[in-house]
């Protein structure tokens, strides 16, 4: 009994930190903000919230395993603006090109994070740095590859893809969390996944026990900007048009979607099923927001303050419980 | 147009984008045919354009030719500029006396653009034209080459003072007006309406709405709300997918860009909601939407005012003017062409891309060479 009860909070912290307090925040987030506009608690607005958050949750499902894996993928909005503008030029608003968009776009996407995984591995050039300067250099492309006027167009086969659903659930959610499911069955099912987390928590113990470090951390890269090309292809066949500014939101809400979800920055800890209930946190209060007539500005700070105070939760519940 | 980020800021803005244009109203594709041919007319020779100020220029401006033009393009990357510059490059070509056409690219960074000027005037241009990532911050380095003989024109954005030759826009506020009062008709004088804008904080906008809400003062249309939509359809829809559950009845919507405008009526099409009478500019997106959807949705209106693409090409004659010993306008301000049902198939490219700017004096042939 004493025992038991002794060791309850720690058990508390635990169970928080395990299950994500970011579920507590999307569920409370929810409630408070139905209460606030009767507009958020209908099905319809429900679905649509799913629908929207899949984009950012797919793309943040990718930039977990890279952050798990001790690194930082900066360059998943290039990645998302260089696969609508190249999948739109490639499409051309004819359903018999999709198999090429997709092949094309996706191949682009692996070579884009090889190289993001070989400047951090063989070059050594810190990620954060690797991954921002080929965030431009992926804009850069797309620009010099439209010379600024994007053309192409979404077939009405491709965009079902986005815009459709089966018994109302979008089909981008189920994308969503299907591929969200595959990548937590990795990280946590696999050896590679294990591997993953080794790497990110020490990569020179992780060397020492056997795993080969350098070829995981190119792997998560690789992993980051394919996935992030699944979510661009999506957003594509959501709005149906190419646009040069499409990937630039996910720039930082790609990692803030990540951190809410408690997985820290340092590598080795969280995980992809938080960032989903991150992914949900950022759009529902974006929608939240939109609804109540809150302005840019204020968004932006609430999106700030919001990811600040996560990391704080997230490392007093660490601190606590270890 | 689309590109946000930092160079976005200005690309949006710059774009300025609403609005179509072309005066006097006359129907485009033809024009742009006959401009080809006659480059006193066609689409900008049938412009509806009004002096501010008193005229410039003269003999104290005049220059032997043949001249040098520099254009400092404060940012290239979206279709707007694209085919600002192409209208721009091909009207260079038709005038003899113009030697050398340099374009140097601000790439949306402010101290670059200045830099830039300044490089322009080092190599001793006749003309420098302008679109200004800041009106603040060239207005210095516009000034020193005013004065030291070089014929300046900003255009498209304002630049601040009068420390330039001649400046060729747009009257963003008046545009909202009219606007403002389309909608104003299309809902007989009575309904429920939300706006969305461009990128955060920016003075196109903000200049448009004000018009917009000035005109809807006194009448029974109800404003529900405003949001940014950063002129890209992706975040117009996203948002309007959230006006749409917080408002049952939305009975008509001003945008003052087509992207937003199409991003908006996409965004009711997947709510399976009537759609209603929009606002926005020349972007071909919009215009073929409407024809697309027009028949099954009875109550789809919209009317279009661009900013006009070939402002450039005002510009380029206004310096060429000025060299010439001749007398312009200190400020030429464009009245765009209103563009809706009646009119949107002389507009239309139909076999064009979405982003195409319709208000052109560019033909189908340059405007596949623009958007390969």
């Amino acid at each position: 009994m004493i025992a038991l009860v002794s060791r309850s909070p720690s058990h508390w912290v635990a169970l928080v930190r395990d299950k994500g307090v970011v579920w507590i925040a999307v569920v409370g987030l929810y409630l408070v903000s139905s209460v606030i506009s009767p507009a958020m608690f209908q099905v319809s607005q429900v679905l649509n919230i799913l629908q929207v958050a899949a984009f950012l949750g797919i793309i943040a499902a990718g930039e977990t395993i890279v952050l798990l894996a001790g690194g930082i993928d900066l360059s998943v909005a290039g990645v998302v603006t260089l696969t609508n503008i190249v999948s739109t030029s490639v499409l051309l608003g004819k359903a018999g090109n999709i198999p090429a968009a997709i092949a094309i776009t996706l191949s682009l996407a692996l070579a884009v994070g090889l190289i993001n995984g070989l400047l951090v591995t063989a070059l050594r050039i810190t990620p954060l740095i690797a991954t921002l300067g080929m965030n431009s250099i992926l804009y850069g492309a797309a620009l010099v590859y439209t010379g600024g006027a994007p053309h192409g167009s979404v077939p009405q086969a491709f965009q079902v893809v986005g815009q459709g659903s089966a018994g109302g659930v979008p089909f981008s959610t189920v994308s969503w969390l299907a591929l969200s499911a595959l990548m937590v069955w990795i990280s946590r099912a696999t050896v590679y996944g294990r591997w993953i987390y080794a790497v990110g928590a020490n990569p020179r113990a992780a060397g020492l026990m056997g795993a080969p470090v350098r070829r995981i951390t190119v792997s998560a890269y690789m992993v980051s900007s394919t996935v992030a090309a699944i979510g661009g292809l999506l957003l594509t066949a959501y709005i149906g048009s190419p646009s040069l500014g499409i990937g630039n939101q996910f720039l930082l809400t790609s990692i803030a979607a990540v951190v809410v979800g408690g997985t820290t920055l340092e590598g080795g800890v969280g995980g992809v099923v938080g960032t989903i209930g991150g992914a949900l946190l950022i759009t529902e209060l974006n929608s939240f927001t939109n609804i109540v007539q809150v302005s840019t500005g204020t968004q932006y700070v609430l999106q700030g303050l919001i990811i600040a105070l996560s990391v704080f939760l997230y490392r007093f519940v660490g601190t606590r419980a270890a | 147009m689309s590109d946000k980020a930092k160079s976005g800021l200005w690309a949006r803005r710059d774009v300025l984008r609403t609005a179509a244009g072309l005066a006097g109203g006359l129907a485009m594709a033809p024009f742009g045919r006959v401009l080809g041919a006659a480059s006193a007319g066609g689409v900008i020779g049938a412009a509806n354009i009004s002096a501010v100020g008193a005229k410039v220029g003269g003999a104290s401006m005049k220059k032997p030719g043949p001249y040098r033009i520099g254009f400092s393009n404060g940012f290239s990357g979206n279709s707007w500029r694209a085919m600002c510059l192409a209208s721009l490059k091909a009207e260079a070509a038709k005038h003899d006396d113009i030697e050398d056409l340099i374009i140097f690219d601000g790439q949306g960074d402010i101290t670059k653009q200045v830099n830039d000027i300044q490089t322009l005037m080092s190599q001793q241009v006749d003309a420098i034209l302008c679109i200004a990532n800041s009106g603040t911050a060239v207005r210095p380095v516009l000034r020193q080459a005013t004065r030291s003989g070089i014929v300046t024109v900003p255009f498209n954005l304002p630049v601040e003072g009068e420390d330039w030759s001649t400046y060729v826009g747009t009257d963003p506020e008046n545009k909202g007006k009219k606007l403002g009062q389309w909608l104003k008709q299309a809902l007989n004088g009575s309904g429920k309406i939300v706006g969305l804008g461009g990128l955060p904080g920016n003075s196109y906008t903000a200049s448009a709405w004000k018009g917009t809400k000035e005109v809807l003062k006194d009448s029974d249309v109800e404003i529900l709300a405003f949001k940014d939509a950063y002129w890209e359809e992706d975040r117009a829809k996203v948002v309007m997918a959230d006006l749409i559950a917080a408002y049952p009845e939305i009975d008509g919507i001003w945008c003052d860009g087509g992207q937003d405008a199409a991003g908006a009526v996409k965004a009711l099409i997947s709510a399976n909601r009537d759609l209603v009478p929009v606002t926005g500019d020349d972007y071909n997106g919009l215009l073929k939407l409407y024809h697309n959807e027009h028949k099954s949705h009875p109550k789809f209106e919209f009317a279009s005012l661009s900013e006009p693409t070939w402002e450039s090409v005002v510009a380029l004659r206004a310096a060429l003017s000025l060299l010439r010993g001749d007398t312009v306008p200190k400020r030429q301000i464009i009245h765009p062409q209103l563009i809706t049902k009646d009119n949107y198939t002389d507009y239309m490219r139909a076999d064009m891309p979405d982003g195409v700017f319709v208000d052109t004096n560019l033909s189908n042939d340059q405007l596949q060479k623009i958007f390969s």
